[in-house]
């Protein structure tokens, strides 16, 4: 997306917006990046925090943990970086999704996965998921968490989206293994 | 239960909000005090925690919320204006630039619930196509639809009837409102069919019996059922739609099949303030007509107008309706635009502004005037809406969701209206490319069959051929509906 000061240059169709323009006014594509003060992602993502902080810090008293989650009915494990929030959901790239946790390959429309799901992430040794008020809920052991409240998830937890089930499997220091993927 | 509620444990009092905030509003906020007051946190507080949540669970189901609002109002809360206006803004700061930059303003109006137990009494007419296209299962369909009409009504309510093909008939006036419901059952009953439709001499007789009884603290409304074509009386028509709309009488038009005008029967409810319909397949009718009645009675608010005052850096892109239904609305600044009767649905608009602003400082971009009547009695409210300009670049600010939702459906909507316009000057090739476009972005919001159709009728223009009757009608009444919940 070209951006310039007199405005925003459609990427499909070539137009020039005004800058702050969200769709195209001649194609309806929606300009993420609209300008100066746009967002970056799509609806749902007001929802800057602090970063967690345990990269910045694994020099001194934290580590990088890593997650590792288990998809029970195709048993695919992903491996998964702390150094940034994890968004579990759908990929939509029309929309700008783009989940570091994608379930679309885990039949995730048909379990009832929204495209921005839920998200993870770690803050001082310690992981939590949200839930970002899905359509089916997120459940961590069969405890339905309300939408925007953090909670913090332990080795051995069964994660349930909507009706997709997840395995937990926590790792205390950054292995080998992990450090290769990662 | 407590007979009163203190404004310290009012849901919205909790969270700090007025009670016409919107859902979206809410969830920011509750996430805000969510994160401070959290008991896993410095400074968390349990108790208050606790609260927030129990308001947070409420307000943010509609249901609930109604609820709840109404035991607010039974309680002596929440007596406010009779109309409210909220205003949510894709950016409320802005960085000056020395060029115009686009602002969107959103409005949702709402009529306050009032605690009247009685609703305004209606006085309407149905103006119903007698024409020969009307036989059989479209007419049987029709009556049965408005005999069950009629156990929507109240005693003092009026209901006039009105057959017209080539001609007008009475079959039914207002004088007798509902109590004579045995004369309404049998002339309906009666509807025949024959002739060609001509709409000029149903509507005025329509009108005119409206007229009859039209006093302020009564709903007047025409409705207009028909199948076909009117032909050269349509400026006739829409002139006597916008003297209607001047003395408060609304006119709305439902057209059946495919074969009727839609740009016609969409002008002449524009100019009477009402809402034009498609009926596609005949269950829809009763259904439709039995929506609008209750819409109807559910008016609070009638002669609603806006008036938009721009400071000189400001100009007026475009202003749409957005709910309950999207309309291209040709509002002038500093001219009051009406926008008719405010019922338990909001009324949503959205404004686009091209804002160049060079100059910081915290500035009113917009001033809006509505008025409007209330239980016969004139309500005004003033809002102002400011920005802030800033040199620095910021954060990004979150942009509403519900904001990014309605823009997108809006673009759509605009995209295939802009279709049928620039394919009536001739431009097949620009006409294909817009429905293309409007096909690709349902498919991308998962209306998969309304892009289909879209998609269809995308290709028949591409090939030279006209746009499909049904196709178009379905494509334009479908996009215009994708706001609605």
């Amino acid at each position: 997306m070209t951006e310039r000061t007199d405005g925003i240059v459609c990427p499909s169709c070539a137009k020039l917006n005004l800058p702050g323009t969200l769709f195209c006014v001649q194609c309806g594509t929606y300009l993420p990046s609209g300008g100066p003060l746009r967002t970056e992602q799509f609806p749902d993502q007001h929802l800057q925090r602090a970063r967690p902080r345990v990269m910045g810090d694994a020099q001194g008293e934290g580590r990088a943990l890593g997650i590792e989650i288990e998809i029970l009915t195709t048993h695919r494990k992903v491996l998964l970086s702390a150094d940034s929030e994890i968004l579990i959901g759908r990929l939509d790239a029309a929309h700008g999704v783009f989940p570091e946790l994608d379930l679309t390959s885990d039949s995730g429309l048909e379990h009832g996965i929204s495209r921005r799901h839920a998200r993870m992430y770690a803050r001082e040794d310690k992981w939590y998921i949200e839930d970002l008020d899905s359509t089916n809920g997120t459940y961590v052991n069969d405890e339905r968490l309300t939408a925007y409240l953090p909670y913090a998830i332990h080795d051995g937890d069964t994660l349930t989206l909507g009706t997709l089930r997840l395995h937990v499997i926590l790792r205390g220091e950054t292995s080998q293994e992990a450090d290769d993927l990662l | 239960m407590k007979a009163t509620i203190s404004p310290e444990e009012d849901y919205y009092g909790i969270l700090g909000l007025p009670a016409t905030t919107t859902a979206e509003e809410v969830k920011r906020v509750y996430r805000d005090l969510a994160r401070q007051h959290h008991p896993d946190v410095a400074g968390g507080d349990a108790e208050a925690f606790r609260k927030i949540q129990e308001a947070y669970e409420v307000l943010r189901d509609p249901v609930l919320r109604q609820a709840y609002d109404r035991q607010r109002l039974a309680r002596g809360l929440g007596r406010e204006a009779p109309l409210e206006c909220a205003v949510t803004l894709n950016a409320s700061r802005l960085v000056t630039l020395d060029c115009p930059q686009m602002l969107y303003v959103l409005l949702d109006l709402r009529s306050r619930p009032t605690s009247a137990p009685q609703r305004s009494p209606l006085n309407l007419a149905l103006v119903i196509d007698c024409s020969t296209s009307m036989q059989g299962s479209r007419m049987g369909n029709v009556k049965l639809a408005v005999q069950n009409l009629l156990e929507e009504l109240q005693e003092r309510d009026r209901l006039a009837l009105i057959g017209f093909n080539d001609r007008a008939e009475v079959l039914v006036d207002s004088t007798f409102a509902l109590r004579d419901r045995s004369r309404l059952r049998s002339a309906i009953a009666n509807l025949t069919t024959g002739g060609g439709t001509e709409i000029l001499p149903g509507l005025r007789a329509g009108l005119e019996q409206v007229r009859r009884f039209a006093d302020p603290a009564a709903i007047s409304h025409v409705m207009l059922l028909t199948d076909g074509r009117t032909y050269g009386d349509e400026e006739a028509c829409l002139l006597e739609a916008q003297r209607a709309q001047a003395e408060n009488i609304g006119i709305s038009t439902l057209g059946i099949g495919d074969d009727w005008n839609d740009l016609f029967l969409d002008a002449l409810a524009r100019h009477g303030g009402g809402m034009c319909q498609y009926i596609s397949s005949p269950a829809q009718l009763q259904e439709l007509l039995r929506a609008q009645i209750h819409g109807l009675s559910q008016v609070a608010l009638s002669r609603l107008a806006i008036n938009v005052n721009l400071p000189p850096w400001v100009q007026l892109q475009t202003a749409f309706r957005a709910a309950p239904f999207m309309e291209v609305l040709d509002i002038q600044p500093g001219r009051l635009f009406p926008l008719g009767g405010l019922g338990e649905d909001p009324l949503t608009l959205l404004l686009e502004l091209s804002v160049h602003q060079p100059d910081p400082g915290e500035r009113r971009v917009v001033r809006l005037d509505f008025e409007g009547l209330a239980a016969g009695q004139p309500v005004t409210i003033r809002r102002d809406v400011t920005v802030s300009f800033v040199q620095q670049e910021l954060q990004p600010e979150p942009v509403s969701g519900r904001l990014l939702n309605i823009l997108s459906r809006l673009s759509i909507f605009r995209l295939q209206e802009r279709a049928w316009q620039v394919l009536e000057q001739g431009d097949v090739k620009q006409a294909t490319h817009l429905l293309e476009s409007a096909a690709t972005r349902l498919f991308e919001i998962g209306y998969r069959e309304l892009g289909q159709v879209t998609m269809l009728e995308a290709e028949r223009v591409q090939q030279g051929a006209e746009p499909t009757l049904r196709g178009r009608k379905q494509v334009r009444y479908g996009t215009r509906s994708l706001t609605r919940q």
